[in-house]
């Protein structure tokens, strides 16, 4: 470390301001993210189970695990729930994507590493938000003029409508789930009383043939 | 991870953390991932003292009998190595607790059996400025730490919700599969028992034949 030179440093500066850059694009909506560690090959995938209509916007980068100068390649791919391809990129260290989703279900986001000359570990950086977290207050604040304290208090009165918004969705949900379960409640009283006369039914037509046949055969 | 100057990774972090000083920080994250054996997720806690909250809840869970699966055990490992959390054999579990240390914490499921589970968890990392902050960044006032107080509890309801809506999603599981099996099963059984009766008859039939009969006689 005593042998770096004042280009190296400054590359590093560089390296730093470019960083700082990009991520500032994340700290809008949410700095920091969940890391996963990709295997070297094989495919890592995480999902969300969203509504639609929600708008989706993540954010990715790749990095060794041990420090290293340069970066690994990786590609994703983000399938609706229907399987439609919604964000297929290859061979890159850092990409965004957003979409805004048409159906609900889960969708799904998979990750594998391209290359991997180093054959040391990669760490994902993925920074993936929905609905209220995507909202980009920075434009709300020019357009509204608004700042500081009334800023804060604005984005928490986002944040209450989106969660009376996610309990009015619960309880569509529960009220779905209680049809069905009432409906499968039912099911199972009629299938069991059917399967009752269906026994029934099949004995006492067992005993009509045999007596009918027996009697054809003078046996009895 | 103090990387010797070079280190791309390190830097992103280094950068991070700068925006998260200047623009305040905001961590969630809420996704499901498959667990054949054992996954982690890690998250980067920014400031000591940050509290880290969140719940995790298996989602698919296609067992037979209820009792085949034991569950998955859940650990939270610090930046210095000790598991700070650990629970067992759980199907889904909330957790919080203080991040003592600034750093990457490691949040691992492990899934005993051999069968895949999909866990869907929610991790939040909350940051409360202090008296200490207060002092050192005129930008701020006591104002903000209450509101970052508020914003702490609507992050926690909104932890809550997640938690509900992946039991929801389990629960949706079982009654679908209770449906399926409901179906399949009854009819299974309609045409057992014809098919049983049917031979029952033919059986029968076969033992008073004439052959058979001629040669008891």
């Amino acid at each position: 470390m005593a042998m770096r030179t004042a280009e190296a440093s400054s590359a590093a500066l560089v390296r730093v301001v470019a960083m700082v850059a990009a991520v500032a694009m994340m700290a809008a909506g949410r700095a920091g993210a969940v890391w996963v560690k990709l295997p070297n090959s094989g495919t890592k995938c995480v999902s969300e189970e969203i509504n639609a209509h929600v708008v989706v916007m993540g954010e990715y980068s790749a990095f060794y695990e041990e420090d290293m100068k340069d970066t690994p390649t990786i590609s994703s791919k983000i399938t609706s729930p229907y399987g439609n391809t919604l964000h297929h990129k290859e061979n890159v260290s850092s990409d965004t994507f957003a979409f805004t989703t048409t159906e609900s279900g889960n969708y799904l986001g998979c990750f594998w590493v391209d290359s991997n000359p180093h054959g040391s570990e990669v760490s994902l950086n993925i920074d993936w938000k929905t609905g209220i977290a995507t909202k980009d207050w920075e434009t709300v604040a020019k357009k509204e003029k608004i700042e500081g304290v009334e800023l804060e208090l604005t984005k928490l009165e986002g944040l209450v409508e989106a969660i009376r918004e996610n309990l009015e969705y619960l309880k569509t949900r529960e009220a779905e789930m209680r049809e069905v379960s009432e409906k499968t409640n039912a099911w199972v009283a009629w299938f069991s009383i059917m399967a009752l006369a269906a026994c029934i039914c099949t004995s006492l037509l067992q005993l009509w043939y045999l007596q009918t046949y027996f009697r054809k055969k003078k046996l009895i | 991870m103090a990387g010797e100057g070079g280190g791309s990774r390190a830097l992103f972090l280094m950068a991070l953390l700068l925006t998260a000083s200047l623009y305040g920080v905001r961590q969630a994250s809420a996704l499901a991932i498959s667990v054949t054996d054992r996954e982690c997720v890690y998250e980067y806690v920014f400031y000591e003292g940050d509290n880290v909250s969140g719940n995790f809840v298996v989602v698919d869970h296609e067992v037979f009998w209820g009792s085949d699966s034991p569950g998955i055990d859940f650990e939270v490992t610090s930046p210095a190595g000790n598991v700070v959390h650990s629970a067992k054999g759980k199907s889904g579990d909330k957790f919080e607790l203080k991040g003592l240390r600034a750093g990457m914490y490691k949040f691992c499921f492990i899934n005993p059996s051999s069968v895949p589970e999909t866990v869907s968890f929610y991790i939040h990392v909350g940051h409360i400025p202090n008296e200490h902050n207060l002092a050192k960044d005129e930008h701020l006032d006591p104002v903000n730490v209450k509101i970052a107080e508020l914003k702490e509890g609507l992050d926690s309801i909104t932890a809550e919700q997640h938690y509900l809506k992946a039991r929801d999603t389990r629960h949706r599981h079982t009654n679908e599969s209770t449906r399926r099996r409901l179906h399949f099963y009854t009819l299974t059984e309609y045409l057992a028992l014809g098919c049983v009766s049917g031979l029952q008859v033919l059986y029968i039939r076969r033992l008073f034949s004439k052959s058979v009969a001629y040669n008891r006689v």
